[in-house]
């Protein structure tokens, strides 16, 4: 009669007797093995770091990208799996451009998100039997940050197409003691700069490694320069400021 | 009228009337000439626009300069500003089935000096304005600016600055017509004729 | 004698078949751009050919306290294409863009006249027969005047004067408002000439065009909102 946990998991659209959506669920679970990603949001702007796993001493570290640009005004920094979220900053893109095509104005940050979780969910059959477009959730979840008029904003998406502002968020491997970090250290006034040390420090804690300035990668977004990742020189300088 | 374009405005002031046109000769949308005239001296104290077919505009600039000059010889006197419209206006209708290419104005005072003018459709057909008359490719245009800067009994220099004006920026949105203009103002003892600069384009 | 085509059979003309899906009802409406507000102003007279439909039918409509679009050309494509735009800005469930509920806030009028200027190009193989001017305050609080082709082109200007006596009014407005041929120089003016001009441009046109007249109605648009004024013209 009760069907144990293992029976509802094979559908990616099935409710458990209990309510549970346990692939979605999964999928969740599955950033908690990716690599750490940090979000900080001061009123200056927002800082983005992620920890890059350099597995091998022969892997070229440039070539791991965790930081994307959505529009001038807007990046995000992930974690699991990688070519998820091709896609969905894909379609984050096509979307920021579509509005600034058909309304001459940058898109707003929330808007930006709603539009990645609208995708979030499109997976399975669908009930008017159309094509779906994907078949499992996607394994990946997001830190948006950009500024718009409303200033800035700092998002973040998960599987279930859930997402929420902070003022501060990890994710990943190492986000619960991270997120521990981030409480003790965060308070709302703080500079860019101080956001910047921050973000490293935080990695510098929860990385297996010893932080370098290749195994990270920064990017900060202002109302002056907008979006950018941050040079290897400059991220010298912030990780010798440790 | 749009063949080779131009534009004629005559307006009335308080014992003067003004008469203007733009110097444009074209052949649709290119243009030809900047110095062509559209308006004629037909006796000391009228004047005779004819904007319209260039041809036409030659062609009856003498043939009008031929009657008036027969009727002076005849008469013994100028012809009278209201006299000549209806000479010019039985000249068109001669032609009634094969017309000249053109919308003459008439504009002067009369021997009491009092202000005349008028103007004629292309077969002769007069219209007696007391305010103020146009004709050519810019009409729609300058019957927007006359309608809204010409007030009554304006002085002789107040009446040349309104004709101006409203010759200028109407012709300034006519394709067909500009290229410079040329305003004469007559007042009971003098012609005051003026060659007014505007935009080439 | 044997003959190819019955002779009881009539002969009848060809017919032709045309579709006209056009009409034009007339009308004038401009547009003003001052330093801190905007003068929209449309006559109210629909007409077809020598009859006039109805002497009071509003040209303009109030899409925000910020924005006011006006329209001249066929009513019918006029009206579907206001009742078009005002779907997009909020939401409906035919609506392909709803701009207010997905972004949560009212459209700026930049982006009104972006978004019109895509909507009228959607249909460039079958226009909307519509000449558009959209009059309201951009995001510094500034005057602004977009003006549109029936397909979407558009520019954003000082001042526009579209419809039938837009030949009439655009040179006066040339000289009044952009100081045209004149020597002095260019200078801001108050809503009070604005207005002055604007009721000036109508009663002259009025004279001299068959479709302008009735009613003129104008929208002032300032930081404090949008106000309608409304005046006669000669009915005749």
């Amino acid at each position: 009669m009760f069907l144990t946990r293992s029976e509802y998991d094979r559908g990616v659209n099935t409710f458990s007797p209990e309510g549970r959506l346990f692939q979605v669920e999964y999928a969740i679970e599955a950033i908690k093995l990716g690599s750490t990603a940090v979000g900080i949001k001061t009123p200056k702007g927002l800082i983005l770091a992620v920890e890059k796993r350099v597995t091998s001493p022969l892997l070229e570290s440039s070539s791991i990208e965790k930081i994307f640009e959505i529009d001038a005004h807007i990046g995000c920094a992930m974690s699991g799996l990688t070519a998820d979220s091709r896609t969905i900053v894909d379609h984050a893109r096509i979307e920021a451009q579509n509005h600034t095509f058909t309304y001459n104005e940058p898109i707003k940050v929330e808007s930006v998100t709603q539009a990645v979780c609208d995708l979030a969910l499109r997976f399975g059959e669908s009930a008017r039997g159309e094509e779906s477009i994907m078949s499992r959730p996607f394994g990946v979840s997001l830190l948006i940050a950009g500024i718009d008029e409303t200033g800035p904003q700092l998002y973040h998406t998960d599987p279930s197409g859930t997402f929420v502002s902070y003022s501060a968020k990890a994710i990943g491997s190492g986000s619960e003691g991270a997120e521990t970090e981030l409480q003790e250290e965060y308070h709302s006034s703080m500079t860019l700069l101080e956001a910047e040390t921050l973000a490293l420090k935080v990695l510098k804690q929860v990385m297996e490694e010893k932080l370098n300035a290749t195994n990270v990668q920064l990017a900060s977004v202002t109302r002056e320069e907008g979006f950018k990742i941050f040079t290897p020189e400059e991220l010298q300088t912030v990780v010798d400021r440790l | 009228m749009e063949y080779n374009g131009g534009a004629v405005v005559a307006m009335v002031g308080k014992n003067c009337v003004a008469i203007a046109c733009d110097k444009r000769l074209g052949v649709q949308a290119m243009t030809i000439s900047t110095e062509f005239k559209k308006i004629f001296q037909a006796t000391p104290k009228t004047y005779l626009g004819l904007p319209g077919l260039a041809t036409d505009v030659q062609t009856l600039a003498e043939k009008f300069r031929f009657k008036i000059n027969m009727y002076k010889l005849k008469e013994e006197r100028e012809i009278e500003p209201r006299t000549l419209a209806h000479l010019v206006s039985s000249t068109l209708y001669e032609r009634r089935f094969g017309p000249w290419f053109t919308e003459p104005v008439v504009a002067g005072l009369d021997k009491n000096n009092n202000p005349f003018i008028c103007n004629t459709d292309t077969i002769g057909c007069i219209n007696f304005a007391k305010d103020f008359v146009v004709s050519g490719t810019s009409t729609n245009q300058l019957y927007g600016m006359c309608e809204s800067l010409w007030e009554p009994d304006l002085e002789p220099e107040d009446l040349f600055e309104t004709i101006s004006q409203a010759l200028m920026n109407a012709v300034d949105r006519d394709c067909l017509a500009g290229w410079g203009a040329e305003v004469v103002v007559i007042t009971p003892d003098k012609i005051i004729t003026r060659t007014l600069k505007s935009r080439m384009d | 004698m044997m003959s190819t085509v019955p002779s009881e059979l009539p002969v009848t003309a060809p017919i032709e078949h045309r579709f006209d899906p056009y009409v034009d009802n007339g009308g004038t409406l401009l547009s003003i751009a001052g330093k801190d507000f905007c003068v929209v102003a449309a006559d109210t007279r629909l007409s077809e050919g020598y009859s006039i439909h109805t002497r009071y039918v509003p040209k303009s409509v109030k899409l925000s306290d910020k924005t006011v679009i006006s329209m001249g050309g066929c009513y019918a494509d006029c009206l579907t294409l206001t009742k078009r735009i005002q779907q997009n800005m909020e939401a409906s469930l035919v609506a392909p863009m709803w701009y207010r509920h997905a972004h949560g806030k009212t459209m700026s009028t930049a982006a009104i006249a972006q978004m019109l200027s895509i909507m009228l190009y959607q249909k460039r193989f079958f226009p909307f027969y519509s000449w558009c001017i959209l009059g309201g305050l951009d995001e510094e609080g500034r005057g602004a005047v977009y003006t549109y082709d029936p397909v979407g082109s558009y520019e954003r200007e000082a001042c526009r004067c579209a419809g039938s006596a837009s030949s009439l009014i655009q040179p006066f407005l040339d000289n009044q408002i952009n100081f045209k041929n004149q020597a002095s120089e260019r200078r801001e003016l108050s809503l009070d000439q604005v207005l002055r001009i604007t009721k000036d441009s109508f009663t002259s046109a009025t004279e001299r065009d068959i479709y302008t007249g009735d009613y003129l109605e104008i929208f002032v648009i300032t930081s404090n909102g949008v106000e309608l004024q409304k005046m006669g013209l000669k009915k005749d």
